[in-house]
């Protein structure tokens, strides 16, 4: 496929972005953690402080977390404590911006990360928002709302810097646009072939939690202007989607196992895909109320009913016209593990071939994955 | 044409010749770590039994767990698209197939010889042909008699353990506690088809299944998967060429 020269220019970010951590660092600007989407950036960044995603995916920190962690958990639990108390004793490196944050912001979603949030304290100072776990029900937004409220506070608190409503609706207009320039980049994956791998938009797809916002949208307007003018190649490739658990930086195993068995990846229903930038927020409506009311939205397994992700999924693989769909999730993530029998019984009700593959952050299933792959796009061809 | 297909699996290697006139002959050979050689030498007992040339071999297809590491092969498909075809060809109303091999144990579900679902178990032995050498082994019963002890017994043992390892130091506790081998065979027969059967249901298979693969020699397994299953299962002469049938017909059309 086409090598992208943003995406080569993507893989010199990093220490970019380093440095410029540390020179608002030491100017005193903020700078928080965060794990996941529930947490709106708006806030953050109208408080005047910057943000990074601590969602792990590196193989190597698990070892460490398994000091401290039951081996039973999901790995990005594990990678994600394991970068963060990581004090490199054990010659084990994690990224440099793990030890960097002022403060970790993070969010009552499964077990696994709530208890995971208590022991982070004794490293790290740790504001949990605590979230309604049935989305549906305006008393779950009306809490939301209130614990959305306490956060701002916080976060004031942590700057010293009053947040104002203008502010906040400068930032949700900002990241609309950020979001507004994703959907473009899913749009023109609609073509057939896709002009575009699944590897290399996951790669961009990650690193929107890493980069400023500026940058993330710089990258984002170049790689569109690259793909909306590459000669669209003439192979039809089964047309993929991945459905399940995010696939944080540093992880791409799966994906570049489906597209050597010579699929396509057209969309990825996840946290590292649609769930970020799906919807936008309601830019006429007051800042706070159009905020929770976009966030509680997020079709997280988390939340209890969550048959919006089933229709979620349904109208994605038939937007981007899929020829299946692989269900992915991490070891005993139980949320998605459990929530995919009622996405395979949607999909199966609508045609839709699905594989499932579970794995974790290690090489050791590449061949088992492979041999699935390869049986699921003999199948689906 | 004449075609070929070799089954690399991990315990055996298989091969079978598909003739002009639609006509078989098989080698099964045990792989002993060396896939390469194995099917080397599968692919000569073929050529050799049916008479045929090399260069008369229009085209030789692969599969199994070492599928990629054949290299005189064309090309090579999944044992689970080779064994839907291959088992189609001898029963064309399949619906459902069980796989158990040496290290992994699949269910298929097939609809007019192409796959429609499938699922598999390669992440612990259990399950698994492998399963069952180690605790014949503690038993000290040949593999091959393993069956016909199993279906002897009036009330099987219940084994708990699902490792292989702890399974193994199970048998040698339970005969240390006086249960006869056939009882103990029958436990571990049991609590393999019955692992097995949680996935045939799961993909809903539920006629027109056929048991392939080597643990299908074993009448046990198979009476066994059919009780659970309340179903019969069709069995193959030959079940453990079913996987390089398949690659060879593959290779043909
Ligand atoms: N004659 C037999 N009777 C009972 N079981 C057998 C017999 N021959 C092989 N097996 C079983 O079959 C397994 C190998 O199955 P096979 O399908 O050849 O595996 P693979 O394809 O993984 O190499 C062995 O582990 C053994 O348990
Ligand atoms: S999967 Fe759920 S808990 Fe995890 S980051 Fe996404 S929204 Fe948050
Ligand atoms: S992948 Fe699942 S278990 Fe892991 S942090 Fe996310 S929701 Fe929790």
């Amino acid at each position: 496929m086409h090598s992208f020269k943003t995406l080569e220019n993507l893989k010199n970010s990093y220490s970019e972005r380093i440095r410029q951590i540390a020179d608002e660092r030491k100017s005193g600007k903020k700078l928080v953690g965060t794990f996941c989407l529930f947490v709106p950036d708006e806030i953050i960044f109208a408080a005047g402080a910057d943000r990074v995603i601590l969602c792990g995916g590196k193989n190597d920190t698990v070892s460490i977390a398994e000091q401290y962690l039951p081996r039973n958990i999901c790995p990005l639990i594990k990678s994600s404590f394991g970068s963060i108390i990581n004090d490199g004793c054990s010659g084990i490196k994690s990224c440099s911006h793990f030890s960097m944050v002022d403060m970790i912001v993070a969010e009552n979603t499964c077990d696994g990360k709530k208890k995971m949030y208590e022991l982070l304290e004794d490293y790290v100072p740790t504001y949990v928002i605590d979230l309604p776990q049935r989305p549906d029900t305006s008393e779950a937004l009306k809490y939301f709302i209130s614990e959305l409220e306490k956060f701002r506070d916080a976060m004031e608190q942590l700057t010293g810097y009053k947040i104002t409503d203008e502010q906040l609706k400068e930032e949700i207009r900002f990241s609309n646009e950020t979001r507004r320039l994703f959907h473009r980049l899913y749009e023109l994956r609609k073509r057939d072939p896709s002009p575009i791998s699944g590897t290399d938009v996951l790669k961009i797809l990650q690193k929107q939690y890493f980069l400023s916002p500026d940058k993330l949208k710089e990258y984002l307007q170049m790689l569109i202007n690259e793909v909306e003018n590459i000669e669209p190649g003439q192979v039809h490739k089964p047309r993929i989607m991945i459905s399940g658990c995010p696939m944080p930086g540093g992880n791409t195993k799966v994906t570049e196992i489906i597209e050597s068995k010579g699929g396509v990846i057209v969309a990825e229903e996840s946290c590292t895909g649609t769930r970020s930038f799906w919807d936008l927020v309601d830019e006429s409506k007051e800042p706070m109320i159009a905020l929770a009311e976009r966030y509680i939205k997020i079709p997280c397994s988390c939340m209890s009913p969550n048959n919006r992700r089933i229709d979620n999924i349904l109208e994605l693989a038939r937007e981007f016209r899929v020829d299946g769909v692989i269900y992915y999730t991490l070891q005993f993530c139980h949320g998605y593990n459990i929530e995919k029998q009622k996405v395979q019984k949607a999909l199966k009700e609508a045609g839709i071939p699905m594989l499932s593959i579970e794995t974790d952050y290690s090489d050791s299933d590449v061949e088992q994955i492979g041999l699935r792959a390869d049986a699921f796009m003999e199948m689906i061809s | 044409m004449i075609s070929v297909g070799i089954d690399a699996g991990s315990a055996t290697t298989k091969a079978v010749l598909v003739k002009d006139d639609g006509s078989t002959v098989h080698s099964i050979r045990a792989t002993a770590f060396d896939f390469v050689s194995a099917a080397e030498k599968a692919y000569e007992d073929v050529l050799g039994i049916a008479e045929i040339d090399r260069k008369e071999v229009d085209h030789v297809y692969s599969t199994g767990y070492g599928r990629n590491s054949i290299k005189f092969a064309d090309r090579s498909i999944s044992e689970i698209t080779a064994h839907a075809k291959g088992v189609h060809h001898i029963y064309p109303d399949v619906e459902g197939i069980i796989d158990i091999g040496g290290q992994d144990s699949k269910v298929i579900s097939v609809n007019n010889g192409k796959v429609t679902d499938f699922l598999m178990n390669d992440k612990c032995a259990a399950g698994t042909g492998k399963f069952l050498e180690y605790t014949a082994r503690a038993l000290e019963v040949p593999m091959e008699e393993l069956g016909k002890i199993a279906l002897d017994s009036r009330s099987p043992a219940s084994i708990s353990s699902m490792c292989t390892v702890f399974a193994e130091s199970e048998v040698i506790s339970l005969r240390a506690k006086g249960y006869s081998k056939e009882d103990i065979a029958a436990g571990l027969v049991e609590s393999i088809a019955r692992r097995v059967a949680v996935m045939a249901r799961q993909i809903g298979l539920k006629r027109n299944v056929a048991f392939v693969g080597g643990v299908a020699k074993n009448a046990a397994i198979k009476a066994a998967l059919e009780k659970e299953l309340g179903i019969s299962l069709y069995v193959l002469p030959e079940p453990q060429i079913t996987g390089a049938l398949g690659a060879a017909l593959h290779g043909s059309n």
